[in-house]
């Protein structure tokens, strides 16, 4: 069966399509052969698929052929069988026929015998030639074509159609398809269930030797192929698929090791799309296939079939494992092909395959999803094939030219060498091209990367080519080897890579120079047992792929260092570009490098810098910081050809701020000095740079800086430098953001000194002005170097600047500043509460209490008041408060660092000086409390009056107030202004008391002392100087008894002294001044007397003159002594004295205390008496009343509400009108009844004059008709005389208060009386 | 031939937090970022799956993953990430989580 293989071949290609066999019985298919034709392809198909499930087929494509064509003709009956997949699938009979009986005896035993055979699916399609205007004709036609319906049809199966020639019936063409469909859905299932048995016999045959591959396979495919034609593709996958299996399973079976194949030329060109590479005949191997060329031939019609399936997705998908696999196969037989004959094909297949499903334009058909793994594919493909093209282009020599990212190494030195068995040699006549890759090879100048970084490139290849080329030269042993590393141990390690690029250009020079010596040029011709050396390795590479690639446009891009970079940049942007499209944007990303390294290397750097920048933010978002550390360089280099400043320095800040283990020390300051260079010298504008990355800063740790209102401070930040020296500043500033005022800006504290930061911590102080209140936090660092600008925004975490972090997670920024808001700093308060002495130097102590704030060079400021002095001349003292403990207490616990006022134990002392009422603070007060003890004294003229017990006089501290005004300059013109109110006061109020009055007329006088204040006061003497009208009883003094002196009052305690007096005689102020003046007079007599007498004598007119001056001077002296007289007599007293010698001790902080001596000179033991007098005044005992009133009992029977009652009081006159103190009007006295009007209802005259006797003992009643309003306890009306004085009036008895009202009495009309 | 396996814990922002090497191969201190690289690289897959298993761990907890899947890692990698010292996005530095890592990479390989 497999000798029908080229038959089979043949067959498949030259027929793609359904045949249906016409039987033309009447010779009637030329007339109608157009219109049946026209019909094809047939629009819509039912058809069956290999599990028997209708399928919808459109334009399903067959072609009418004549049963008398030579196509059906000249076929054996055993090539039917084979090949039955082409037979016609259905036959139409074409009759016609005019007449009854010739149907019945001609045309129906032909009819029977062409329809008998059972394998063929057969209907007529009788063709009515009647012209419809003839009716005989019609109604004939329908008489034969009902007959032969009778005939042919059967109830299963209508089997007959008729087409009218003249005009076919509208549903004949419909008819028509629809029977040729169901003849060939027939004959296609019968013969699918056909092949469908054949394959299952011999499937089952499969383990038996004589099992032939290739007669399961043409089977397998005239099924497929039968599929095909019936536009049923994925049936006819699904068997392509089964082959493949069936294939590999058979191929891979041990003991059956066949050939593999792909030794022909042209068989590196990846046929896997191209199913039409090589016949099948050619591939044929015992009885079965050659793997190489089958499974690409079986990809091919897949790929095909998929392709008409419209899923090229599909293809890629299995195109890119197909390649994987192949691929591994070929390395398996890596050792009978060509050279790299692998890498060659892979490289074809995936470009075979991204042509042929990009060929097709499929956007939008499919699932994002879908579309995005298709572009994935594609990427992986390009990506594939770029490994391989890589490869090949260092095998020939062009390493150099590959850059050594982490792109391509990652790739290519995971990716082994190509095995052959033998190593390609030299050819003979090569050494020019020897010589020239020499050449290359010494001109190759290995790159030097920007800032003189020193990195070992990445390996592109994974073992050193020198080595593994001569090892697989099959003469040279192992020990040869190292003949070419003679003097080159260091290459020899695994890592060392391809030793050309590698060494610095001067040692290479060395080992080529070694080399040359070693062997001369003539050596060149390849002699085997020389190692070869890497020119030789290039040169040999290069014949072989010569060799080896047959597609010219791969060699092509192989030629040249050009072409290869021209095609590197096709695959490579291909890659990307896919990869881009399929969302996996790291890898087009890293491919946008290798791109850009391209452009770089031809000095597009533009293009360069714009990948480069999409690399480094990729790495650099993600944190990638090995991998930014390789392409960061680069991307500055561009950058700085570009003459883009800003970008470079930005560029030089970044790798600045890379993990310090990235780059050496000196690279670093490679960084640097770039930096600072750009800075300095270079940039003419100034550029902004951010470099939050690498100066941080923050604030100190602990508690922010806390400032009052208006106080400038000094701000103390820690900057940390990344850069890996000193670098210094011109100027640095510091922003500082308000956090709860966002509209205030921010502030800037400027350093405008240069600055030098070392590389790690430093502290920077800065002056902060006056700030508003707030809270305040970092803003951002600036600053300038040179010409740059720079920026940073990044707090550090208070360690080394976490530069390796990228993310910016919200740091809770601590405030770094508080500035209160406005309060009280200090305050002033009074020592002490308790008053002091008046009209004494007195210790005022102002107790100065800093609050949370330094009074460093504070000055107060005292002014006083009036009726306040300050005794300039004396000391003032200060001290240590330490007695406010509880009203600092408050303090205290809330703010734990200030000192502790009550626990320090220093107390500081000093004497201050007043000048110009201004007092300096010492240092040591400037933050503890401190009482400044001020010496001042409180005048008051007025002489303290004492009250009597009998009326309390209302005291009134306001007396005693003084008032004294502090101002306190501190800090910064923080100045407070206080004023404190001081209590001064007496030492002792005196009330006094008559205590008794005796019946010999002495009174009794209590004198109560009431000590005012908090101080032990001491009386010594007391006496009184008792006004006019009043003596002291018997001789004494007005001193109370010596002994009971001194005498000792407590605190506010009281003590009592007695003064024993009595009434005296008024003196009248005439009278005493007559008595007075006639009294001088009299003393004064003697003068005259003498004058006088020695006038009488008579004597010389000399004398006389003498005489009478001395007169005048008299007589003046006497008119002076009136005048003092009357001065005197005026002034007489009106009140008596009290004295009080006292003295008083007491300590200042509690109040009153001994005043201060002015002079100084004061000793402890000297006691101080002090004097104090009050005024004491004393009435003489009033005289007896004169007239009496008394109220009239009422009547006993009760008041009630509406009654009618007379009020009467009696007024009777207790004395003569001799001792009248009444002025009265012809004996009349004037009276008043006054009532509440509310209560009361009075009739008759409550106003009026009723004459009474001046007789003692005279009496008369008055009486007012009242009628009480209300009830209850109301005041009753009451008598009062106004023209007499209360005190002459004697109520006797007493008027009643409240009298009771009773209801009015209920009327008796309405009430049964009980 | 002797294999290197390099493990990576890859935060939720894809920003590595943990790197270690295991394996018996002699280290070649050029390829650290070649495995970098590859490990980069690998985030487009997993971000594929992540996309298209829908798996929440993979998108909610952390986007681990190594060359060599270790059966018992993400206990440890749970305790570490339940500290509640650690600040999201910092480097994983403790020496513990290092060895305990190491020894699992022993005993799995």
């Amino acid at each position: 069966m497999a000798n029908y293989l080229a038959q089979f071949q043949t067959i498949k290609n030259s027929c793609d399509h359904i045949v249906i066999a016409v039987e033309d019985v009447s010779d009637l298919w030329p007339n109608i052969k157009s219109g049946f034709e026209e019909r094809v392809p047939i629009k819509r198909a039912s058809l069956n698929n290999k599990t028997r499930n209708p399928v919808l087929v459109e334009n399903f494509p067959c072609e009418f052929i004549l049963t008398t064509d030579s196509r059906l003709r000249s076929r054996f009956p055993q090539e039917q069988s084979l090949f039955w997949f082409r037979e016609p699938y259905a036959t139409i009979v074409l009759v016609t026929c005019e007449d009854l009986d010739e149907f019945k005896t001609i045309l129906k035993p032909r009819l029977k015998l062409i329809v008998q055979n059972d394998e063929k699916e057969w209907f007529i399609v009788f063709v009515s030639r009647a012209h419809p205007s003839n009716d005989n004709a019609v109604k004939m036609a329908k008489k034969v074509y009902a007959k032969l319906e009778v005939d042919f049809s059967t109830k299963k199966r209508e089997r007959c159609c008729k087409y009218d020639i003249h005009g076919p019936e509208a549903n004949f063409w419909d008819d028509l398809e629809s029977k040729i469909m169901e003849c060939v859905r027939n004959t296609l299932d019968r013969r699918v269930q056909f092949y469908e048995d054949e394959i299952r016999k011999l499937t089952e045959q499969r383990f038996m030797p004589v099992w032939n591959f290739c007669n399961f396979f043409i089977l397998k495919e005239s099924l497929a192929f039968m599929f095909e034609m019936a536009h049923l593709y994925e049936d006819a996958l699904r068997e392509y698929d089964e082959l493949e299996l069936c294939y590999l399973e058979t191929v891979n079976m041990p003991g059956k090791q066949r050939e593999f194949g792909g030794v022909d030329h042209g068989d590196d060109w990846a046929a896997l799309l191209n199913h039409e590479n090589k016949p099948l005949t050619q591939i044929v191997q015992d009885d079965s296939f050659r793997e190489f060329e089958f499974r690409q031939y079986l990809f091919s019609y897949q790929s095909k079939l998929l392709f008409k399936l419209n899923r090229p997705f599909e293809v890629a998908s299995r195109g890119h494992s197909f390649i994987i696999g192949f691929s591994k196969a070929l390395t398996l037989h890596e050792n009978m092909l060509p050279f790299c004959m692998r890498e060659v094909w892979v490289i074809t297949a995936c470009l075979a395959l991204i042509n042929a499903t990009a060929s097709r334009n499929y956007d939008g058909l499919v699932a994002p999803d879908i579309e995005k793994e298709f572009y994935r594919l594609k990427g992986d493909l390009y990506s594939l094939c770029r490994v391989k093209f890589m490869r090949l282009a260092y095998l020939i020599g062009y390493g150099a030219d590959i850059e050594k990212s982490p792109v391509n190494s990652a790739l290519l030195s995971m990716l082994p060498w190509p095995k052959p068995p033998v190593w390609p040699s030299v050819p003979p006549d090569a050494s020019p091209e020897v010589l020239e890759k020499e050449k290359v090879i010494l001109q190759a100048t290995p790159k030097i990367k920007h800032f003189g970084i020193q990195r070992k490139p990445l390996p592109v290849e994974p073992s050193v080519l020198l080595r593994e080329a001569n090892r697989r030269r099959a003469s040279l042993s192992a020990g040869n080897v190292f003949e070419v590393f003679d003097g080159r141990p260091a290459l020899i390690d695994g890592s060392a890579s391809d030793a050309s690029s590698r060494i610095p250009l001067s040692k290479k020079m060395n080992t080529i120079s070694m080399l040359r010596t070693n062997s001369s040029p003539g050596t060149f011709d390849g002699s085997v047992d020389r190692p070869m050396r890497l020119a030789e390795i290039y040169v040999a590479a290069e014949h072989a792929l010569k060799h080896t690639i047959s597609d010219a446009d791969l060699w092509k891009a192989l030629s040249s260092v050009e072409e290869f970079e021209k095609k590197y940049l096709e695959l490579t942007k291909g890659a990307a570009d896919n990869y881009h499209h399929s969302w996996w944007k790291r890898h087009g990303v890293v491919l946008d490098g290798e791109i850009a390294a391209v452009c770089f290397g031809h000095g597009n750097f533009d293009l360069a810098a714009k990948s480069y920048e999409k690399v480094c933010a990729l790495y650099a978002g993600e944190g990638w910081q090995d991998l930014l550390a390789d392409v960061l360089p680069n991307l500055a280099e561009c950058q700085k050809m570009l003459n883009d400043q800003a970008g470079y320095l930005a560029s030089c800040v970044k790798l600045l701020s890379l993990d310090k283990g990235l780059f050496s020390t000196k690279e670093r300051q490679a960084f640097q000095a770039e930096v600072l260079r750009l800075a300095r010298s270079e940039m003419k504008d100034p550029v902004p740079l951010d470099v939050s990355s690498l100066i941080t800063f923050s604030g100190n740790p602990g508690p922010p800086l806390e400032l009052c209102d208006g106080d400038p401070g000094i701000l103390s930040v820690t900057v940390w430098s990344g850069f890996p020296d000193d670098i210094t500043l011109d100027s640095l500033s510091l922003t500082l953001t308000a956090t709860f005022n966002a509209d205030e800006g921010a502030k800037a504290l400027r350093s405008s000194t240069a600055t030098i930061l070392k590389p790690g911590r430093n502290t920077i102080t800065l002056a902060l002005p006056p700030q508003r209140p707030g809270s305040y936090v970092l803003g951002a660092l600036t600053g300038q170097i040179g010409q740059l600008r720079f920026r940073s925004h990044s707090f550090s975490k208070g360690g080394p600047a976490d530069s390796d972090d990228f993310m910016s997670y919200e740091k809770p920024t601590k405030p770094i500043l508080k500035v209160f808001k406005p309060r009280p700093l200090v305050d002033l308060a009074a020592a002490i509460s308790s008053a002091l002495l008046i009209n004494e130097t007195q210790w005022v102590g102002v107790i100065v209490r800093p609050i949370d704030y330094s009074l460093k060079g504070a000055v107060l400021y005292i002014d006083t008041g009036p009726g306040l002095n300050i005794e300039e001349s004396h000391v003032i003292e200060m001290e240590t408060c330490v007695k406010i403990s509880q009203s600092s207490a408050e303090m205290m616990n809330c703010k734990g660092t200030q000192k502790d006022c009550s626990l320090a134990p220093i107390k500081e002392f000093q004497q201050l000086k007043l000048h110009n009422g201004r007092i300096e603070f010492p240092a040591w007060a400037s933050d503890t409390n401190s009482v400044i003890w001020i010496p001042v004294r409180a005048i008051s003229d007025s002489l303290p009056r004492g009250s009597s017990s009998v009326t309390p006089q209302k005291q009134s501290n306001l007396d005693g107030m003084r008032t004294i005004a502090l101002k306190l300059e501190f800090g910064v013109s923080h100045n407070q202004i206080f004023e404190r109110h001081l209590h001064f006061t007496d030492p002792f109020h005196v009330s006094t008391r008559v205590a008794d009055k005796c019946n010999d007329g002495t009174l009794l006088l209590q004198v109560i002392l009431h000590s005012q204040v908090k101080a032990t006061l001491t009386i010594y003497d007391a006496w009184l100087e008792l006004q006019d009208g009043f003596i002291h009883t018997g001789q004494g003094t007005g001193r109370p008894t010596s002994s009971f002196f001194p005498l000792m009052i407590s605190p506010t305690s009281r003590a009592g002294i007695m003064f024993s007096i009595r009434l005296g005689k008024v003196i009248d102020k005439d009278t005493s001044f007559i008595h007075k003046a006639c009294y001088y007079v009299e003393t004064k007599h003697r003068a005259f007397n003498v004058i006088r007498s020695k006038a009488v004598q008579g004597s010389c007119h000399g004398t006389l003159n003498d005489l009478m001056s001395r007169l005048k001077f008299e007589f003046a002296s006497c008119l002076k002594k009136f005048s003092w007289i009357t001065d005197e007599v005026e002034a007489l007293e009106t009140e008596s004295i009290l004295n009080i010698r006292y003295g008083i001790s007491g300590e200042r902080t509690n109040g009153a205390h001994p005043p201060v001596a002015v002079d100084g000179i004061e000793t402890e033991d000297a006691r101080q008496d002090l004097l104090f007098k009050s005024a004491i005044v004393l009435q003489r005992p009033v005289l007896d009343p004169c007239l009496a009133v008394g109220f009239l009992p009422l009547p006993s029977t009760g008041l009630s509400v509406g009654q009618l009652i007379t009020m009467q009081w009696r007024v009777e006159r207790l004395k003569g009108p001799e001792d009248n103190g009444i002025s009265e009007h012809n004996g009349e006295v004037l009276y008043e009844v006054s009532a509440n009007s509310e209560n009361w209802m009075l009739a008759g005259r409550k106003r009026g004059h009723v004459t009474l006797s001046t007789i003692q003992g005279s009496r008369i009643v008055i009486s007012v008709l009242c009628v009480p309003l209300v009830a209850g306890y109301v005041r009753p009306p009451q008598l009062g005389l106004p023209e007499v004085d209360e005190s002459n009036i004697s109520c006797n008895p007493p008027g009643p208060h409240l009298v009771c009202v009773m209801p009015p009495a209920l009327s008796s009309s309405f009430c049964i009386p009980p | 031939m002797a294999t290197t396996a390099c493990f990576i814990i890859v935060s939720r922002n894809d920003i590595p937090i943990y790197e270690a090497e295991v394996g018996s191969a002699t280290k070649r201190e050029d390829a650290a970022q070649t495995h970098q690289f590859i490990l980069h690289a690998a985030l487009d897959i997993v971000q594929d799956l992540a996309w298209t298993t829908s798996a929440i761990l993979v998108t909610e907890m952390l986007n681990a993953f190594s060359f060599f899947i270790l059966t018992n890692k993400k206990y440890w990698l749970l305790q570490t990430l339940l500290n509640p010292l650690y600040l999201p996005g910092s480097r994983i530095v403790s020496s513990h989580f290092d060895t305990k890592v190491r020894a699992l990479a022993r005993k799995y390989l």
